[in-house]
């Protein structure tokens, strides 16, 4: 712990502050995936920790270790890059395996399925 | 020293012959001939300089370093006896070699005959000088195995390979039987050498092991030697073309358990075992020979039978074991080579001249083939034993032996007469092969037009014809003095010299052979219209035939017997299989640790921390979720278990082990996967099932949960008492210490995984390459259970159009992803010596590149953009591996030692740079073939249902017209 003494007042209150942001938002949607009713509500949830949590620990990361080490420490910039990249691929396929069971289990409420022109008769 | 080289010379030619001669083109019949004739005459050369030093007594010896470890070297020595064999086979293999040049069809293919041929005169040679017994297993097992390849030289034939299996089975129990003698011989004088087994001949006779020894030495002998009740290969390997049967059953092969009796007499005979055992074995041989090569109406199982019988004489002289009975065998060694070797060749002749070996059909050729004719003529006069032949002095020798040494057993009184009676047969059937094959009508019906056959194949008949009379005519200055050495070496130094005469006076042996050669011919005289026209074998006896009952046996054993151990014990079914697997398992684990475990008195332990003890609830609850759920909703438990997989994980990074987290990972997405793949073939379990519901699927279920159950907790309970105990000082402090300066690495996993393990990970790897290789032998013939063959409910109709794009965005994220992934595959290879990665993880993650892509689009379009050749990332990954193993030989070091040291890169800076990095690629490698050749197999399944499919369609659609 050494290290952190000798950090100064001005990257810890930003540092403290962004980890603060990121960790909230990430409880948040965690909150959030507990208390909403539906499926598709619930999607949305954990986006706020994937997104601006994430993104407020990377930064907090970033400033830290760039100012103790004194020179630009980027690479939490690829663990961002990556999530942010992938994350959608997961609750895309969740959401349509999920339309896909709702319609084929004829659930009320969900809207059918839109008819497309190269899929020829549909619905 | 030269004699030394020299030595080695003479063991290696014939097979430096074989490798030559392996290489020729298919229809080299002058070259191959030139070069197998050239290596073996070379061969006489070599024994022509040995001459002078044997015949002065020494015994010279060539040796090199193979494993001493085990007291087992390349030892070669040569002493009179072993000079004299090698002589007789270097010499008729010449005449073979001579006499299948020109017997051997223009079609038939070259190399592999004379490599063959090459490589058993080698085998013969090394046998025959070894001087050390375990080598000389070594080559009595390589004469079984080259003459099993060379009697089924004709393998189009069912009676070549019928023969050639059946000589390779009798004789390899037999080469069993001798190896473990051997051993125990080894044991008993406490060293391998042959001068010192054969010296201690008192302290192994007086062993208590020396009836064992005894009883598996004459087994090994026997076998070889065709000695009854083994005699029946024999027969069988006459199959083999006819050069083969003329080396093999004349002076090489059946001549190796003879020379093993005599070798190894003055160390395991003079016992009253030996001689009951030997030359009671020998006389039933002899008599049973003579007696069915008598009846025998095939010209080459005449002479078959007749090489038993006269087998079974040397076998017996053997058995006797006085000086003159040495003698007499290796003389009978001699001549019987000599005249039927000729015999055979001569028997090729008529076979290759008239199409046809059955004495019934031949007849008169001495008009048609006059020379040939002579010459078999004398050849089987040598046979019957006439004097003035060679064949004639030592069955002479024989009948001395018979008549004149005592030990006063049943036996020994009744020897002259069996012996007497067997030379009845023997003239017989040598009067039968004489007359009815050359005398008599003309033949008539014969399926070829006999002609006397070109010069050269007759050539070698003519020289041992030619060696039969002078050695008949004058035994002691021809192979006198070389058969005095012969028996020298034998028996000891002060063996006295015996004179061969011809003539001994009208003495006891004179007369039985004179009685002998009356009967015989009196006994063919009368018997020989019968002889003709009965059944293949003696009367009564010819229904006793000893191949029958080996092939029952054979039948019974390789075939029935463990059809019936299947069908009792075996079953096709996993889960029968698993719960036995499990109970033995658990019982043999009980049984060891019944009352053994011991916990620690004072158990070694962490503070409890909530995070932990939370992270570890919700695992086990994932872990008792899977199993709950495995029967209904397999795709829930899968889920489930991936959820422990992770717990798993984060229980290895909690503990300061980024390895293994790491490891974890990787395998855990690559077996959910898998598994995913793998669930879509399995056909679905409904709770509406009736039976699953009854009482005895409810009890079996709960038999499973106890034995689950037991298991679980045996783990969980010798677990905890292993890592509760107090830490001492172990391996892996060691490891610790040294990974950085004997293996240059940091991550010390990855040093012993590469360095300090490095062979047990190189059969790890090996054994990987086997479980993919048989993933995927076993998938490609696997065929899913009808209800999982239709395609899936989502690619059928609607959803089909309504999930067609489904995977479009996925798909190409994942594409944008397979460069990263490959690059942290790499990132993993290149810093796994010094940080956590290594080649299994980084082979692991570049699987998985394989494996989203393979989820992201279909296989289809994967593959016509993605070529990935698994076998060959394997094959290439352990031959690296291997490389790399061995390139510490050419240092000087032993296999796979490591070498590690940092290189300065420009730009990069400090690499390092072990040859563990090297090893560890081809584990990369193996690694990333292994994987995705199981992906790969799995993946072709919905190819492979979607093409069968295509095919049934049609077919039920027509029939539906119809």
């Amino acid at each position: 712990m050494t290290d952190f003494d000798t950090l100064s007042l001005w990257v810890a209150v930003p540092v403290g502050l962004l980890l603060v942001l990121g960790s909230t938002l990430t409880l948040l949607g965690t909150v959030g995936l507990v208390q909403l009713k539906s499926f598709y509500d619930r999607l949305h949830a954990p986006t706020l920790g994937t997104s601006w949590g994430t993104a407020g620990v990377l930064l907090a990361s970033i400033l830290l270790f760039s100012a103790l080490d004194g020179r630009a420490v980027l690479h939490e910039l690829v663990i961002g890059i990556f999530l942010l990249i992938t994350t959608p691929v997961t609750l895309m396929l969740l959401g349509r395996a999920a339309l896909h069971r709702d319609r084929a289990e004829k659930v009320r409420g969900i809207p059918p399925a839109r008819a497309r022109g190269d899929a020829g008769s549909d619905g | 020293m030269i004699e030394q080289n020299l030595i080695l010379v003479l063991v290696m030619l014939p097979f430096l012959g074989a490798v030559i001669t392996a290489t020729l083109p298919v229809n080299a019949h002058n070259a191959a001939a030139w070069i197998s004739g050239l290596v073996l005459a070379a061969g006489l050369a070599l024994m022509a300089v040995f001459h002078a030093p044997v015949a002065e007594g020494r015994i010279l010896r060539g040796v090199v370093q193979w494993v001493p470890a085990l007291q087992l070297n390349l030892s070669f020595r040569m002493d009179g006896f072993s000079w004299l064999f090698v002589t007789l086979v270097l010499a008729i293999g010449v005449l073979v070699v001579i006499y299948a040049r020109y017997y051997l069809l223009k079609t038939d293919p070259v190399p592999r005959f004379y490599s063959f041929l090459m490589a058993f005169t080698g085998a013969m040679l090394g046998m025959l000088l070894s001087g050390n017994i375990l080598l000389l297993v070594v080559f009595w097992e390589l004469t079984s195995v080259v003459s099993f390849l060379l009697i089924g030289y004709w393998y189009q034939g069912q009676a070549a390979r019928d023969g050639a299996r059946m000589a390779l089975i009798v004789t390899a129990i037999g080469g069993l039987c001798l190896m473990v003698a051997m051993l125990i011989l080894g044991q008993i004088v406490g060293s391998n050498d042959l001068d010192r087994v054969l010296g201690s001949g008192d302290l192994i006779r007086a062993h208590p092991l020396y009836p064992l020894v005894l009883a598996l030495f004459l087994i090994g002998a026997f076998t070889k030697s065709a000695q009854f009740p083994f005699h029946f290969w024999l027969p069988g390997a006459m199959a083999a073309p006819t050069p083969v049967s003329a080396f093999l059953h004349s002076a090489t092969m059946v001549k190796a358990g003879v020379f093993l009796l005599i070798r190894f007499s003055p160390a395991l005979g003079g016992t009253e075992a030996w001689f009951y055992a030997v030359t009671g074995t020998g006389m039933a041989t002899l008599i049973l020979g003579a007696v069915i090569a008598l009846f025998r109406h095939d010209l080459k199982g005449l002479l078959a039978y007749s090489t038993i019988s006269h087998l079974g004489l040397i076998t017996a002289l053997a058995g006797i074991g006085s000086k003159g009975a040495i003698l007499a065998a290796i003389f009978h060694i001699v001549n019987h080579a000599v005249f039927k070797a000729s015999l055979f060749m001569a028997a090729g002749i008529i076979d290759h001249e008239t199409g046809t070996r059955d004495m019934r059909r031949l007849s008169g050729l001495m008009r048609l083939i006059p020379l040939t004719g002579t010459l078999a003529i004398v050849a089987a006069a040598a046979m019957a034993g006439v004097p003035m032949l060679n064949g004639f002095i030592s069955k002479e020798m024989f009948f001395a032996e018979a008549v004149d040494w005592h030990n006063g057993t049943w036996l020994d009184n009744s020897l002259p007469y069996l012996a007497t009676f067997a030379s009845i047969f023997a003239v017989a059937y040598s009067l039968r092969f004489i007359a009815t094959v050359f005398f008599g009508p003309p033949p008539v019906d014969l399926p070829k037009e006999p002609h006397e056959p070109t010069p050269w194949l007759r050539r070698p008949v003519e020289a041992l014809v030619l060696i039969c009379l002078v050695v008949g005519m004058m035994p002691g200055t021809t192979l006198g003095p070389v058969l005095n050495q012969a028996a020298r070496a034998v028996l000891g130094p002060d063996t006295p010299h015996f004179d061969i005469a011809v003539w001994h006076g009208f003495n006891l042996p004179l007369q039985m052979s004179l009685v002998a050669l009356l009967m015989g011919a009196l006994l063919y005289l009368v018997f020989a219209r019968q002889i003709a026209a009965g059944p293949e074998g003696p009367p009564l006896l010819h229904r006793i035939r000893a191949q029958r009952i080996y092939e029952r046996l054979l039948l019974a054993l390789s075939w029935r017997l463990p059809r019936l151990l299947h069908q009792r014990i075996g079953t096709e079914k996993l889960q029968p299989q698993l719960r036995i697997l499990v109970l033995l398992a658990l019982t043999f684990a009980a049984a060891v640790l019944w009352r053994q475990l011991a916990y620690a008195t004072e158990p070694l332990a962490n503070p409890l921390s909530p995070a932990f003890a939370l992270m570890w609830l919700v695992g086990a609850a994932c872990a008792l979720g899977a199993a709950w759920q495995a029967k209904y909703h397999r795709f829930a438990a899968l889920v489930l278990l991936g959820g422990a997989g992770l717990m798993t994980c984060l229980t290895f990074a909690w503990f300061s082990a980024p390895d293994l987290a790491v490891t974890q990972l990787l395998v855990e997405i690559v077996t959910t996967v898998l598994l995913l793949l793998g669930l879509r073939w399995l056909p679905k379990r409904r709770e509406e099932i009736a039976e699953d519901q009854m009482l005895s699927a409810r009890l079996r279920r709960l038999r499973d949960f106890v034995i689950a159950a037991a298991a679980g907790l045996g783990i969980a309970l010798v677990s905890y008492a292993v890592m509760t105990r107090p830490l001492i000082p172990n391996i892996g402090d060691w490891f610790l210490r040294n990974a950085y300066k004997e293996g240059g690495g940091t991550n010390v996993v990855n040093v012993i995984l590469v360095d300090f393990r490095a062979f047990d990970t190189f059969g790890e790897i090996t054994v990987l390459a086997v479980v993919g290789l048989t993933v995927y032998a076993l998938l490609r013939r696997f065929r899913p259970a009808t209800e999982s063959t239709n395609q899936p409910e989502q690619q059928r109709g609607e959803a089909a159009a309504a999930l067609q794009d489904y995977l479009t965005v996925p798909g190409v994220i994942l594409r944008w992803m397979f460069p990263a992934m490959i690059v942290v595959s790499a990132y993993f290879f290149m810093r796994g010596h010094d940080l956590p990665g290594g080649g299994f993880s980084a082979g692991v993650t570049l699987a998985i590149a394989f494996l989203v892509q393979y989820l992201g689009s279909n296989v289809r379009w994967v593959e016509a953009r993605l070529t990935v050749l698994p076998i060959r990332w394997m094959g290439f990954g352990l031959l690296i591996a291997g490389a790399t193993g061995l390139g510490a030989g050419l240092f000087g070091y032993p296999f796979l030692t490591a070498h590690a040291r940092y290189v300065d890169l420009p730009l990069i800076g400090q690499v390092p740079a072990a040859t563990a990095m090297l090893f560890d690629l081809g584990v990369y490698a193996l690694v990333v073939g292994a994987t995705v050749l199981m992906l790969i197999a799995i993946a072709h399944q919905s190819l492979r249902s979607a093409r069968l499919r295509d095919q049934d369609t049609p077919e039920a659609e027509s029939k539906e017209a119809a």
